[in-house]
This record gives structure tokens, C-alpha cells and sequence, in this order.
């Protein structure tokens, strides 16, 4: 039997699973109890029959198979058939899909066992993980609950903190992912957009949305993504891009990489340490043989970040939830008319954040505000895409902190008006604009709370992108942390 | 004062793909309610649309007849609203690029040929059906999703009966084309009506009335025109059009008001971002014009020139696609165009009139028909007896040479030495009858091929034999 | 644009089926006050109009089109499990005035 699960990679623990140390049924368990143990409010639904059950079906390992009986968490707004998907949110609450998000799927096939599906913010249309309908996600560093773990994917980032599993699902549409990997100091993945099937994901601006890995290194993530990526005939937007071995090129020379950093980016960052782990970081890079150059963005266009980044996932999301009024699936409240009945389901079923972001959503969408608000945020995308892209024809790779300070204290206010915040705290939606793959990674603390940098590539270019981020991870020593409890 | 109708129309037209337009849940009519679902049709979470192939080929066929410019490219928006029977909230809908735009087509009016213009044609999808009762509403999701084309005409009609004949044009061709059954009645061919009164020679447009749900072509004519006349009484009498809603009451002949437009609603439509633009190849398109059936026009073109049918003959076939289709397999087996089509026209359409089926349903093959149609043509048998023939085929379920064999029908017998040896035999035994022909009695004639086709047990060919002893009788 | 007042977000709200607090009117109208003072400031870029709108990361075009080849559909228990308000095998509502 092994010592503790939660030191082990997914390749440590696949190895234990090959040479029978640990039965997928026994590791199962203890991920089970650990899930149970757990007090971060990370879990929307206790997979615990679902996982017990697949459990025990593998006997024959699988040695060429890297999630054979891993134990893994699924976000809440990925469907599960037959297991009750709420997106987080009332409006969803008793769903019980009938199908499998195409990622699921393929999990599945390869004996994953998935464990929970955990929470998010509602609909993953925040970035705090406090709106979830069962309130906050708490950050396993932070025992007094008082650390936000970030969001949108909350419950998975918290998973893999506290250590529970190896490899969660998560979604990244702004920075969903990558930055609740930051305050978690894991490994936050958004591959290119259209890599990975959307099937199956709850759309909240699916001109953005991407699936997103959420692992403790950048080798599981590469496991990950070589299980995940690839074409889905049900997803029309799903590339059909030759897959890579990610994994057989986490060790290729870097020294020929070109890295860039904006200069504007980092210096809209005041705290120091970050800034400080970071440059060490980078000077690692050089060290290697890496070249690093400093770049400039103007500085209008990134205070723009926010606003561009506002108009077009709202109108979106107003667009992609309409389909949830209570009729079809979740929570249905009589009325009069039929109006009556959906406008009831959609009032207590969606929380006030949302539908503040609904009704601004639809208003940069009528025809009137378009021009001014919802089209002008699109060419404002292309603006910045095409200036995030001439810095790619130079560099292969943008590297920045990932956010500009540790895990925030709950109810801790930002000037949101502040560079501070509309530059260092909404970066990496870049990557998003332009669909690029993207990762966070832990390297360094302030204090005890850790934080992450974060590397993006060109698109389809995730080796490459995965190669250099295992680099920066040997760098750093900071590989497979996790938030430990009291006396492990 | 005199007044101008304006007539726009919108027709939808469900096409009769074997999956639905964004799903691949069969689309089939008059199955059991919520049957034919995938998850997408009852909009669940996560579910993604992916474009139907033949759908795509089905818009670009009528986009073709109608002499409309195909876009290249496929690119679909949505269409943002709510009702009870829309599941997603939005319809996946083309706004910006229509795969079709600027295109007519020609209607026949009293002899003269009209042009109307039509602005497009774009790809959506339907709606799921609501049941109506009298105080709750049942909701079958089997349509939705099912694909259409909306077909959108330039404000160019001015009565009703010019309406009524774009309506058939345009079904004539959907049914032609083999994309949709273009049935009114069973909703796969919708029409709403745009109508507004100018007054004349005025270029600006009137207050537009929108009457929906018309579901029989003739209640189209009749819908407009009367229509026509009640706005004209309320201008003359001053009064100003309301912009509204109505339908058609086929029991009363009038229109109905179902609702006041108050303003314009703003469907806020934006690009769908699930579906990536579609590139479609110059070979793409071709191939998909390539694959459609023969139009009405040009069938009725090929049956007058090649097959010299009249005008009648041929509508008549024309009138129903599948009859029509049934004639072309029949003519692949004789050359006799005529004989087929009045076969056609008349036994075949009585039979299946009396019967009440279809001509799919006709047991009869169209090569059997031909036989039948080729011993007609080669005088083997008369008319009647093929009639008797043509009730025994259907009957047994047999050939045309069984049938005759079965009834006792003997082939007419066309060998010439065969009838002059008979010729010869009647002549030696009625030297009277020669003399009486010699001496001018034409009754002989008849009587001497009388008595040849006696001898024949009636199996030689009449024409042959008349002709013969004709001849015969010149010579002696 | 339009002016936006508390008129005009509730009727937007109501229009999409849903209403909320006046305190949180009030939110969204803050809200409003600061992006669209911020979409404004990108509006000043003179060149923000020769940019044309960008709806997907890249520009890519696809040929994939799906078979018309119809698949086993849902079963009618499994595509209603969900609904809470049926009557026949099929979902019930209060009846629709057309």
C-alpha cells in the first residue's frame, strides 16, 4: 500500500495501480473519504456509488493507459448521465442529464473514475467562486475559510489544492481555469480553442469557452490533454487538427524558444514578491538559453481587456441560457400564461448577478446598441487579437504572472476602475480572445499562500507550450504542491 | 381614388431530410409525440448543432431554380426569443448571408408572363408543435429542429391570383426538386402574406398587414383579395390601417385579427458561435444542382418537343409529380408517348381514383404498363381486350402476357404468306363475292375479310388482312 | 445607442423572462455607468470601425458538413424524465394564446 496518495503524480499513481501496490478500488476510497473530508464546499454531487462501482469493475491494469482507476472531479456545467448537473445554479436543480459531455466520455472510456462534480460559480459566469447556488468555495490553504479559491472553477481548482485528485475538469472562458489554478498554486490548462469537444460543456460565450485541465503538473496536464484533445463530430466547431504526444515532448531543448513579456502588463503590478518570483523565473529561462524580450501593448487597449471581455460573454450568455425557463428540465413553477411559468422558473432560478449580466448582455444585443456595444466589443477582440498576434510572429510564447496577488481575502474589494485590476487582474483573457493555449503553473509564495505565472502559445502549439511549462516547473521545485492539512 | 395592392410573401418549406438540420434525430412526420428527439432538439445543456449535408444541398437545388445568386459560404445567426415553442430561446437562422439572394421566377398569367422577384432564401429550423385545448397546451418536440427554407419574394404581387401562382411555382418546384412534400395541409409548405395599399402611381408603402396560416393554396386568392377589399373600404372611408396580424377564416372567407403589432420586435440577432463559416466548393454546389430532378418546366418542355404531347396531355401528367415520374419509367419501355400518357391520364387515374390510392402505391409496374401499351401498339390486341388485360394484371398480379394467356387472348396473327394463304382458301370457295366486288358491291369486301378472320378463329390482324384482300381483289 | 434608465433595464429584464430587486436595478445601473463609459473610450479609437468584427479566436473556415444519416433518438421517458409538467407523453403548459 502506498504512503499517501495525494504526493503521487498521475504517472506515481499509475505506476502503483500497474504493479498492484494500490487497487483502483482502494485508491478510489481514499480519494472518496478524502472528498468527504473535505470542508471547502467544493462538491455539488458525491459520485460516491457512481465511483465505487467502476471501482471495483477494473481488474486488468492497463499499463499503457495513464487514467486507469484515477480518481478525478468533474465541474458542475460538464453533462453526466444520469448524475444531476446544476451548473451551480437553482435554475438547474434536480437535472439529471441524459447524455455525457463528449470529454466525460472519453474519460470514461479510458477508466477514469470520476469522483464529484464540484462546484462553480453560477453558470461559470463569475470569477470568484462565491456565487455557486451553494455559496463559497473556500480555498484549502486558508483553514479559516476566509481565502476565495476563485473562479469560475472553484470545486476543481479546490480539489486539486487540497489534493483529493489528481486531474479535475474544468472550463476557462475568461480565466476560469487559470486562475483559480493561481490561487490554488496548481497547474491551470486552457488548451487552443476548439482543441477539446465542447459537447457537453454548459455554454456560457462559446466564442470563448474552452475546456480546461486542472492537474499539479504539467506532465499530467499533457496526460490530460492527450486523452481530451481531438475532433468530436458533435461539436462543428472541433479542430480537426492532428493530436499530438504531448507527453513524449515535455523534454525537448528550449533553447531556441523566444519568450515575451508585456512590459505594460507587469508593470501594472504592485506586489512585489509576485513580480520578484516571476523575474527570477524568467532569468532561469535565460539561463537556459531562452531568449527574453520585453514588449509593449498599449496601454488603452488593455484597460479595454475588461469591457471587450463584459459586452461579448454577456451577450453571448444571455443568448445561451435563454433554453433554461423550467419547461424542458429543472425546478417548473406554475403561472397563469406560459410567460408566467418561465418568467417564474428564470426569477428564482437564476441569482441577481446573473441576470444583471443577462439584461446587459441583451441590451448590447438589440439593434439599436449593437453598433456602440456588442460589434464594437467584436472589432475591439480583433484589435487586440491581431496586436496579441504580432507579438506571436516575433515570440513563440507570452509569459506574465498569472494574477497580481495570492488567493484575495473573502469580501477584500478591488478598485475595479484601478490598472490594477482591468490590466493585471483580466490578462489572460488575451488568451482567449485569441484562442490560444495557455497555462498557469505554480512558482512561488507569498507567505504561506501560493501563486502561479503563466505561459501562452500560439494556437495548436500545446507541446511546444507544454515543453517550455515543464521547464519553468523544474525551475521552480514547485511541482505536485498541494495544500496540506494539519499534521500531514 | 384608386389604390395599388403591395404583396410580399414568406414561405417556409420543411424539407424532407432523413435527420433534422441541426441534429441527427429522424425527422419524420406522424410519429408518436416525443419520439423523434436528440438531445439538442429539447435544447438540454450542452448540446452543440452540426450543419445536415443534404439539407445544405436541398437549399442550394431550389436556390437554383429560383435563378438565385448561391453564397459560398454558410453562415448561421441566431435569432433571439421566447415562446412556448421555442426550446432554445433562439432560432439558428441565416440573417446576414442568406445562402440565396436575388432571384425570380415566372408566373403565367392569363397568357401573359409575369417576373417576380424574390430576395432570398435562407436555412432555419422549426419549431416544436403545440396542441391547443381548451385550457392547456401540449407540447410535441418531434418537429423541432426539423429543417426549413424560408423563401422571402420582393414586394411584387399585386392581386391575389398572382400570389396564388408564385405559391404553386414555388411548391410546383420544392416538389419537383424532391425536397419537401410541400404539403399545405400538413404545414411542410407555410405561408404568411405581406399586403399594403398605395395609392396609384405612388412609390411609398402603405401600412403593412401580415395575415398567417394559410394552409390551402386557393384560400391564398381568396385570403388577399379579400383583404384588398377591406383595406380599401377603410381608406376610402378615411380610416387609417392598423399594422397587425390576421388570419384567414376559410368557414366566413375573411380575415381575422389575432393581434396589434405594437413595435417592432428586436429579435437581436448575432452570429451563432457554435457553428464555425462552412466553406462550400464551386464542386459542392454544382454537384448539388446537378442532383436535382427535373423541375415542371422542363419536363413539360421535354414532353411537348420530344414526346409530342399536347399541352393538356401533359399538365395532366405534370399535375402530380409522382404520376409524372411514373410516365417517365413507363416511356423508358415504349416509344408510343401518346399511348402512355393517355393510359395514364385515363385507366390508370380512374383505377386509382376509384380505389383511393396513390400512384406510389399502384401495383402495377411501369414496365408491365408498357408491355401492356407495346401489344396495344403492335395491334397484338385491341383496346378493349387490353382494358380487360389491364384489370387482370392488377387483379393476379401478373404480366401483360400472362393476363392475356390467362383471358385466352391469341396474338393477332401479322404473318403476310399466313393471311394469303387463308386469302386464297376464301376466295375459291366465294368466286361469287369476287364478282360482286368486280361488279362495284363494296359490301363484298367486307364480307370476303369476314370470312377470313372467321377462318382465323378472328387472330389475324384486321388492318393486315383488309389491306391484303384489297390488294388480293385488285389484282384478279 | 440607446438611453438607458430603470425604465428601460426593467423592461430589457422583463423581456428576457425574469425580474429583480429594485436595490439590484440600481446595481446594474452603476454597472452600466462604467462599461459603457468604457465602451465609449474604446469608441474614440478612430480606426475601432475598420476592424471588422470578430467572432471566432482565428479565422477559420470548416467544409465539415454532417451526413443526413439519422441516429436512434432518445427514448420518450428519457427526453421528458426531466420536465416536471407532462399529460400524455407530452409537456403541458398552461394554454398558449396565439
Amino acid at each position: 500500500m502506498i504512503k499517501n496518495y495525494k504526493e503521487l503524480s498521475i504517472r506515481e499513481l499509475h505506476n502503483a495501480l500497474v504493479n498492484k501496490e494500490i487497487t483502483p478500488l482502494e485508491l478510489t476510497k481514499l480519494a472518496l473519504e478524502e472528498a468527504k473530508n473535505d470542508n471547502n464546499n467544493a462538491i455539488e454531487y458525491l459520485m460516491e456509488k457512481e465511483a465505487l462501482e467502476m471501482a471495483a469493475s477494473l481488474t486488468e491494469p492497463e499499463k499503457d493507459n495513464m487514467f486507469w482507476g484515477i480518481p478525478i472531479a468533474i465541474k458542475d456545467n460538464f453533462s453526466t448521465k444520469g448524475v444531476p448537473t446544476t451548473g451551480s445554479s437553482n435554475i438547474l436543480n434536480g437535472y439529471v442529464p441524459v447524455y455525457d459531455a463528449q470529454v466525460v466520455t472519453l474519460l470514461k472510456q479510458k477508466h477514469a473514475i470520476p469522483i464529484a462534480k464540484v462546484t462553480l460559480d453560477e453558470l461559470a459566469m463569475g470569477g470568484t467562486g462565491t456565487s455557486g447556488h451553494l455559496g463559497t468555495t473556500y480555498n484549502p490553504y486558508c483553514k479559516h475559510k476566509k481565502r476565495l479559491m476563485g473562479g469560475s472553477s472553484c470545486g476543481s481548482a479546490a480539489f486539486v489544492t487540497a489534493g483529493i485528485v489528481p486531474f479535475a475538469l474544468g472550463s476557462d472562458t475568461g480565466d476560469s481555469t487559470r486562475k483559480p489554478a493561481s490561487y490554488g498554486g496548481i497547474v491551470g490548462f486552457k488548451p487552443t480553442w476548439s482543441r477539446i469537444s465542447r459537447y457537453g460543456l454548459f455554454p456560457f460565450a462559446p466564442s470563448l469557452d474552452t475546456v480546461g485541465i486542472l492537474t499539479r503538473s504539467v506532465e499530467d496536464a499533457s496526460f490530460a490533454l492527450e486523452v481530451l484533445a481531438g475532433h468530436d463530430e458533435k461539436d462543428a466547431t472541433s479542430s480537426f487538427k492532428e493530436v499530438d504526444k504531448y507527453s513524449e515532448h515535455l523534454e525537448d531543448d528550449i533553447k531556441d524558444y523566444k519568450v515575451a513579456i508585456i512590459q505594460e502588463i507587469f508593470d501594472s503590478i504592485t506586489n512585489e514578491t509576485i513580480k520578484k518570483t516571476f523575474l527570477e523565473s524568467v532569468k532561469k529561462l535565460e539561463d537556459r538559453g531562452v531568449k527574453v524580450g520585453y514588449v509593449h501593448m498599449d496601454n488603452e487597449l488593455l484597460t479595454s481587456l475588461f469591457p471587450t471581455y463584459f459586452v461579448i460573454s454577456c451577450a453571448e450568455a444571455t443568448s445561451n441560457n435563454a433554453n433554461l425557463d423550467g419547461i424542458k428540465f429543472g425546478p417548473y413553477h406554475d403561472g397563469k400564461t406560459y410567460q408566467e411559468v418561465m418568467a417564474n422558473a428564470r426569477t428564482i432560478g437564476f441569482s441577481e448577478l446573473i441576470k444583471r449580466r443577462f439584461v446587459f448582455g441583451s441590451f448590447a444585443l438589440m439593434k439599436e446598441n449593437q453598433h456602440d456595444l456588442f460589434l464594437r466589443a467584436q472589432r475591439n477582440r480583433r484589435h487586440i487579437v491581431e496586436e496579441t498576434n504580432k507579438i506571436l510572429e516575433q515570440y513563440d510564447f507570452i509569459y506574465l504572472p498569472a494574477a497580481p496577488s495570492v488567493a484575495p481575502k473573502i469580501g477584500e474589494k478591488s478598485d475595479r476602475l484601478s490598472n490594477e485590476y482591468l490590466i493585471a487582474d483580466n490578462h489572460l483573457v488575451i488568451g482567449n480572445f485569441a484562442g490560444l493555449p495557455s497555462i498557469s503553473l505554480p512558482i512561488g509564495y507569498e507567505g504561506h499562500l501560493p501563486f502561479d505565472a503563466n505561459i501562452s502559445g500560439r494556437p495548436f502549439e500545446e507541446s511546444k507550450l507544454l515543453n517550455i511549462a515543464n521547464f519553468i516547473e523544474k525551475d521552480t521545485h514547485l511541482k505536485g504542491i498541494y495544500a496540506k492539512k494539519e499534521g500531514e | 381614388m384608386e389604390f395599388e395592392p403591395v404583396i410580399g410573401l414568406e414561405i417556409h418549406v420543411e424539407l424532407k431530410t432523413k435527420s433534422k438540420m441541426f441534429s441527427s434525430a429522424p425527422s419524420v412526420y406522424g410519429k408518436e409525440p416525443n419520439t423523434q428527439i436528440m438531445p439538442l432538439d429539447m435544447a438540454f445543456p450542452g448540446t452543440l448543432p452540426t450543419v445536415n449535408k443534404e439539407a445544405v444541398i436541398y437549399a442550394i437545388r431550389v436556390s437554383n431554380a429560383l435563378h438565385m445568386k448561391i453564397d459560398n459560404e454558410l453562415h448561421f445567426d441566431r435569432k433571439n426569443y421566447f415562446y412556448s415553442d421555442l426550446p432554445k430561446g433562439y432560432q439558428i437562422t441565416q440573417n446576414l448571408r442568406p445562402i440565396g439572394i436575388d432571384g425570380y421566377l415566372t408566373i403565367d398569367i392569363n397568357g401573359e408572363t409575369r417576373k417576380i422577384e424574390i430576395e432570398r432564401l435562407h436555412i432555419e429550423e422549426d419549431t416544436c408543435k403545440q396542441i391547443h385545448f381548451n385550457d392547456f397546451t401540449l407540447l410535441n418536440y418531434n418537429r423541432a429542429g426539423t429543417p426549413l427554407v424560408e423563401i422571402v419574394s420582393r414586394p411584387d404581387m399585386r392581386n391575389g391570383l398572382e400570389a396564388m401562382k408564385y405559391v404553386e411555382k414555388i411548391r410546383s418546384i420544392v416538389v419537383y426538386s424532391d425536397v419537401s412534400d410541400g404539403k399545405m395541409e400538413e404545414g411542410s409548405l407555410r405561408c404568411d402574406v405581406n399586403i399594403s395599399l398605395r395609392e396609384k402611381g405612388t412609390t411609398t408603402f402603405g401600412t403593412k398587414v401580415e395575415i398567417k396560416n394559410i394552409n390551402s393554396i386557393s384560400y391564398i386568392q381568396k385570403a388577399i383579395d379579400f383583404e384588398i377589399e377591406r383595406q380599401t373600404k377603410l381608406l376610402l372611408a378615411g380610416e387609417k390601417i392598423a399594422q397587425e396580424t390576421r388570419r384567414y377564416d376559410s368557414d366566413k372567407n375573411e380575415t381575422i385579427l389575432m393581434r396589434v403589432k405594437t413595435d417592432a420586435v428586436d429579435y437581436k440577432y448575432f452570429p451563432e458561435d457554435n457553428i464555425l463559416p462552412i466553406k462550400l466548393s464551386d464542386e459542392f454546389i454544382k454537384d448539388a444542382i446537378a442532383s436535382c430532378p427535373e423541375l415542371m418546366e422542363d419536363k413539360l418542355h421535354r414532353y411537348k418537343q420530344d414526346y409530342h404531347l399536347s399541352e393538356y396531355d401533359a399538365s395532366l401528367l405534370l399535375a402530380n409529380k409522382d404520376v409524372s415520374t411514373y410516365f417517365d419509367e413507363v416511356v423508358k419501355y415504349t416509344n408510343n408517348f401518346k399511348l402512355a400518357a393517355n393510359w395514364i391520364n385515363v385507366d390508370v387515374a380512374s383505377y386509382l381514383n376509384k380505389n383511393f390510392i396513390e400512384i406510389n402505391d399502384f401495383k402495377l409496374k411501369a414496365k408491365d404498363l408498357a408491355d401492356l401499351i407495346n401489344l396495344i401498339d403492335k395491334n397484338e390486341v385491341n383496346s378493349n381486350q387490353a382494358r380487360n388485360i389491364f384489370s387482370k394484371m392488377i387483379e393476379d398480379d401478373i404480366s401483360a402476357k400472362e393476363a392475356k394467356e390467362k383471358l385466352g387472348i391469341s396474338s393477332q396473327i401479322s404473318d403476310v404468306d399466313f393471311v394469303k394463304n387463308l386469302i386464297n382458301e376464301v376466295f375459291s370457295e366465294n368466286e361469287d363475292a369476287i364478282i360482286s366486288y368486280k361488279e362495284g358491291k363494296g359490301r363484298a369486301l367486307g364480307f370476303l375479310v369476314g370470312q377470313v378472320m372467321k377462318k382465323s378463329k378472328g387472330r389475324v390482324n384486321p388492318k393486315l388482312t383488309t389491306e391484303l384482300v384489297t390488294e388480293e381483289l385488285e389484282r384478279r | 445607442m440607446k438611453e438607458y434608465n430603470l425604465e428601460v433595464l426593467k423592461d430589457a429584464a422583463n423581456r428576457l423572462l425574469f425580474d429583480m430587486s429594485d436595490e439590484e436595478y440600481q446595481t446594474l445601473l452603476n454597472e452600466f455607468d462604467i462599461i459603457v463609459k468604457q465602451m465609449n473610450v474604446i469608441g474614440e479609437n478612430k480606426k475601432i470601425d475598420e476592424y471588422a468584427p470578430m467572432t471566432f479566436p482565428f479565422d477559420v473556415y470548416v467544409t465539415y458538413l454532417r451526413e443526413d444519416i439519422a441516429a436512434t433518438p432518445l427514448s420518450r421517458d428519457e427526453a421528458l424524465r426531466n420536465a416536471q409538467h407532462k399529460a400524455g407523453g407530452q409537456i403541458k403548459l398552461p394554454k398558449v394564446v396565439q
